[in-house]
């Protein structure tokens, strides 16, 4: 879940970039605006969500 | 009881019971005293003798389980199985040592410092970042340390989705160093994990002793996976500490550093999020002035031309009007139509009158 945590944070900045890059076309921002939010307001409820997973394991260290 | 009535050894046999016994007795023992008559023989068998006030006792170990460097005059504690030797004489096969006491720890801490910067074991250049993306975390600690409880809480609260692999060991006492290094071994042959946080919360100098254990120290530096460090207080620095990749200051700490927190990622999101919104509606602005700009320099520009042709217009209206022959007649011209010849009639026209004459005279101008 954290790999694709980074790869839409990765995927958001990305869209932010676009912004402000020579790309930006007015007619296409509208559209990205929305899903920029759309994502962002994802990536938010994930953070919020994800728990970690925290196994101990079985081996005996005590042993040779 | 006479002699008849008790049993008769040989002496080997009387030696092999004897250490029967002792092995019974003492499956293995720990004891603390002061290092005396410390030597090395042909570079791999280390004799010394351990005592206190009142008593002595040899002790035998083999050097590659020396760990710590000791001197005479050290206050230490082995692990050792105790013997009598078949010449007789009682010692103690020393499986591991340890120095006790601040001073004698700092002692030992110092020797082996000196050693290990020497041979390059802490250089800098030697030092691996943490990876830039951590999807596993190996921890080596004790689960029932407290270090280990604050480890994961901070972990949890800021972040998730992480796979987490402990392995359980003891965090101090003579038999730690070896237990963290089996750990350090099974995770670096799995390979499963993408870094190593090797964690233990605050203690006595005799507690985090463990740390600088040589064997230990050497484990660390040979991982191939990176080792964070969490050991102790902020004020305590280990030799682990100084061979590990990155060393932070507690297990609390090492917590931080393997993770972002999930609220100022959360918080640069929607920052991100603002400032495009804000960026968009400044270039939506710019847009609109620009075009509001091009319509009024069209229309500007539409004037002049209108403008210009008006201008025009008026002066061809103008010259129009000079060529009026109403306008000549009304400067005081005269329009003659008819055959100019004497005695013909000509039709005469004015600006009020027309006139028909009859032509009674022509003269050439000159």
């Amino acid at each position: 879940m954290a790999k694709q945590i980074n790869d839409k944070i990765d995927e958001l900045k990305t869209g932010v970039d676009w912004f402000y890059s020579d790309d930006f076309k007015l007619e296409d921002a509208s559209e990205k605006y929305r899903a920029l939010t759309n994502l962002a307001k994802e990536i938010e409820k994930d953070l919020v969500e994800m728990k970690n997973e925290i196994n101990v394991i079985e081996e005996d260290f005590s042993k040779d | 009881m006479n002699n008849q009535e008790l049993q008769v050894y040989s002496v080997s046999d009387f030696q092999a019971v004897c250490n029967q016994i002792l092995d019974t007795a003492f499956t293995g023992v720990v004891v603390e005293g002061e290092v005396a008559s410390f030597k090395v023989n042909q570079g791999k068998f280390i004799f010394f003798d351990l005592k206190d006030k009142t008593s002595s006792v040899g002790c035998f170990m083999m050097k590659y389980a020396l760990r710590f460097p000791l001197e005479d005059g050290m206050r230490v504690r082995v692990r050792a199985t105790p013997k009598l030797t078949n010449w007789g004489k009682f010692s103690l096969t020393v499986q591991s040592v340890m120095p006790v006491g601040e001073g004698d720890l700092k002692k030992s801490f110092e020797l082996l410092k000196k050693k290990l910067t020497e041979e390059g074991l802490f250089d800098a250049a030697k030092k691996r970042p943490l990876p830039p993306v951590i999807q596993k975390i190996g921890v080596i600690s004790s689960t029932q340390a407290a270090g280990y409880a604050d480890f994961c809480k901070i972990l949890n609260e800021r972040w998730g989705g992480l796979e987490v692999q402990v392995a359980h060991t003891q965090v101090q006492g003579m038999v730690a160093a070896d237990q963290i290094m089996r750990a350090l071994k099974y995770m670096n042959e799995r390979g499963e994990v993408d870094v190593i946080a090797v964690i233990r919360g605050g203690g006595s100098a005799d507690d985090l002793a463990v740390f600088n254990d040589e064997a230990l120290v050497r484990a660390i530096a040979a991982s191939k996976i990176p080792v964070i460090t969490g050991i102790g207080h902020e004020i305590d620095t280990s030799l682990c500490d100084m061979a590990a990749d990155v060393v932070a200051s507690t297990p609390s700490n090492a917590a931080q550093m393997l993770t972002r927190d999930r609220e100022e990622v959360i918080g640069q999101i929607n920052g991100d999020v603002l400032r495009v919104r804000n960026l968009f509606n400044s270039k939506v602005d710019d847009i609109l002035r620009e075009n509001r700009s091009l319509v009024a320099r069209a229309k500007d520009a539409v004037v002049v031309k209108i403008t210009t042709a008006e201008s025009e217009i008026s002066n061809f209206m103008k010259i129009l009007e000079q060529l009026d022959p109403e306008k000549v007649l009304q400067r005081g011209y005269a329009l003659i139509r008819g055959e100019r010849k004497v005695g013909s009639v000509v039709n005469i026209t004015t600006s009020d009158e027309i006139i028909d004459a009859k032509i009674e005279k022509i003269v050439q101008r000159s």
